[in-house]
């Protein structure tokens, strides 16, 4: 019988999970609790977490740095739009099936851009997002720049639509947040964590580095895609400006950079921060920018773990923890 | 006729990008690094100089010799304060802090200049053209696509008969046997940050004078740099001017396909180079 066994779950993470678990079952449940205007803040914020999160994966894990995710969030938002409203599928179904836009697109995408370095791959992102507004802008299936509304949503009751959001919040969080968690726990997850602290010498191990960072772009291409496609149901409207907005990539950077990269802690920590900054202080929009911009700074410059990397040096207590660690089992005699 | 006069606007378009893009070619070549806030730079110093113009008094070409030397300040300190704490192996340090410093300065800009598209009185310069044909030069363009086509001249005999050139070279190609033999990495990418910004002071200049600034211009320029850069190859100054004549091209033709198609004509062209040539046009394969 082996002395040693791996432990994964702590204290702590139990816990965590409990309160996960409640959480999603407290958001699916919002319709039935919650006013209007708390649900619309619960699918706003689970938005943030979703394209943070994706971000995180990408970044933190990856090592492919993207400043172009508002490309995903307006290409799979515009494909729900046009499914539901030109083409009468169920909005809700609609969602789904949008998913596969920026599945079909981060392929290309990733296949042309790869070829650039580092730094050069994010400005490369940047070009692509910017092109596809152009696209969006011009094509009249589209509504061009004028945009579109989703008028088939009178076809549901308020409640019905409450409960949806509601649904959809949750299923977001669940697949981006639950998603990463597993992702990183299973096998993947190795070679991922290899992959974040020294790509070089994990391929050396075995780890198919470039098939691997295409997996994970396509997958964070789909899991940024929901998170724009239930913000925009929610908002009824969409136009090429508002659906590729840069300021996506900018909430991404700042909510993984301040929380702290490379952790799914940091993200909801950093979600919070923002989405209660952006609450309180976004009436004073340019100066209220001005900070955000220079906590990036600071945090990329001097805090490279941001908020959870600070706290993680105090208490050791992971809500998602993923790091295996050897247990001696008792009662052995060494 | 169309269509060359959409080429010869496209050439004369592609100078003022090659202003932009030069300090980009310089700094990813030296320092392996995007300065994300490059456009933001050319804006912040085209609104200086709008300024100056209007409560010093100062001409177009007296704007230009003082954005020039701010412009080198303000590269040397960014490089000196900032970039020289992220220069690395990892990409991410100095994206990400660049990035952030972007959003901060835009919005700075804002504050300071409101959102107002400004332009810089060029005393009827930019009125003047002359002829060739049915074909109509402006003057202030020629002028702009004259000087670009010199300091390109000047920064690559810089960069490959002077001593100073020399130890960018040996900085960009090994950093550590670089400083093994005398040279000071930080001192170096000091020096090529300022001349990168401070060739942004031309860019700055020329901007302002033949169209308009607003603060939230930057990004777009950051992004027109960087695609004159891509189309004509990494690392290689002259590849980085062709580059800017090609991508003015595209933009010119688009334009004049469908006003709605210029810029992303641009964008096109530059996954197309991507896809076909990912090692730029002028750039053999290594």
């Amino acid at each position: 019988m082996s002395k040693y066994r791996v432990a994964r779950m702590t204290l702590s993470g139990q816990l965590a999970l409990v309160l996960f678990t409640a959480a999603l079952v407290g958001i699916c449940a919002m319709p039935w609790w919650a006013s209007q205007g708390l649900i619309r803040d619960v699918v706003t914020l689970a938005c943030y977490i979703a394209v943070a999160q994706m971000w995180n994966m990408l970044a933190g894990y990856g090592g492919v740095v993207s400043v172009g995710q508002q490309a995903f969030v307006g290409v799979a938002a515009y494909a729900m739009f046009v499914l539901a409203q030109t083409f009468g599928v169920n909005p809700f179904l609609a969602v789904f099936l949008s998913l596969i836009a920026p599945a079909i697109l981060a392929v290309p995408i990733y296949g042309l851009l790869h070829r650039l370095e580092g730094a050069y791959f994010a400005i490369g992102t940047w070009v692509v997002a910017e092109a596809l507004r152009l696209v969006a802008t011009n094509m009249s299936m589209l509504n061009g720049g004028a945009g579109m509304s989703l008028r088939v949503m009178t076809q549901f009751s308020a409640h019905e639509r409450a409960v949806a959001s509601s649904l959809l919040a949750a299923a977001l969080l669940l697949v981006t947040l639950g998603g990463s968690y597993l992702l990183l726990r299973s096998r993947y997850g190795i070679a991922l964590t290899a992959m974040r602290d020294n790509p070089v010498a994990a391929a050396s191990q075995g780890v198919d580095v470039g098939r691997l960072r295409l997996l994970i772009f396509i997958a964070t291409a789909v899991g940024t895609g929901f998170a724009g496609a239930v913000y925009f149901m929610a908002q009824l409207r969409i136009t090429p400006p508002s659906a590729f907005d840069a300021s996506w990539a900018n909430l991404a950077i700042f909510i993984v950079m301040v929380g702290g990269i490379g952790s799914l802690e940091g993200v909801i920590i950093g979600a919070v921060i923002y989405f209660f900054a952006d609450r309180w202080f976004g009436e004073y929009g340019a100066s209220y920018l001005i900070v955000l911009g220079l906590l990036t700074l600071v945090c990329a410059l001097y805090f490279r773990g941001g908020i959870w990397g600070l706290w993680s040096k105090w208490v050791e207590a992971p809500w998602f923890p993923t790091r295996r660690r050897l247990i001696r089992l008792d009662g052995d005699k060494a | 006729m169309h269509w060359i006069d959409g080429i010869v606007q496209g050439v004369l378009l592609g100078g003022l990008y090659a202003q932009y893009a030069l300090g980009m070619a310089l700094m990813f070549g030296v320092m392996k690094i995007v300065n994300v806030t490059h456009g933001d730079l050319v804006v912040l110093l085209a609104l200086i100089g709008i300024s100056l113009a209007n409560f010093a008094g100062l001409g177009p070409w007296a704007v230009l010799a003082t954005l020039v030397p701010i412009g080198a300040a303000l590269g040397w300190l960014l490089q000196r304060a900032l970039l020289n704490r992220v220069v690395g192996n990892d990409p991410l340090p100095s994206l990400i802090a660049t990035f952030g410093l972007s959003i901060a300065l835009q919005n700075a800009m804002l504050v300071i200049w409101s959102a107002d598209t400004r332009s810089l009185s060029g005393g009827g310069i930019q009125q003047a053209s002359i002829s060739l044909g049915p074909i109509f030069i402006g003057v202030l363009p020629l002028i702009v696509l004259i000087c670009a086509t010199l300091l390109t001249g000047g920064l690559d005999l810089t960069m490959r008969r002077t001593r100073f050139g020399r130890s960018l070279r040996a900085a960009s190609a090994d950093v550590e046997a670089a400083a093994m033999v005398g040279v000071n990495p930080r001192n170096v990418y000091a020096a090529a940050t300022a001349i990168a910004v401070g060739i942004l002071g031309f860019a700055a200049t020329f901007q302002a004078m033949r169209s308009t600034v607003a603060p939230a211009d930057g990004p777009f320029q950051l992004i027109y740099a960087f695609e004159a850069v891509i189309i004509g190859g990494l690392g290689s100054i002259w590849g980085a001017f062709a580059g800017a004549m090609i991508l003015g091209i595209s933009q010119a033709i688009g334009f004049r396909i469908s006003p709605g198609f210029g810029i992303l004509a641009g964008h096109l062209v530059f996954l197309a180079v991507l896809a076909i040539r990912p090692q730029g046009i002028f750039q053999r394969k290594s």
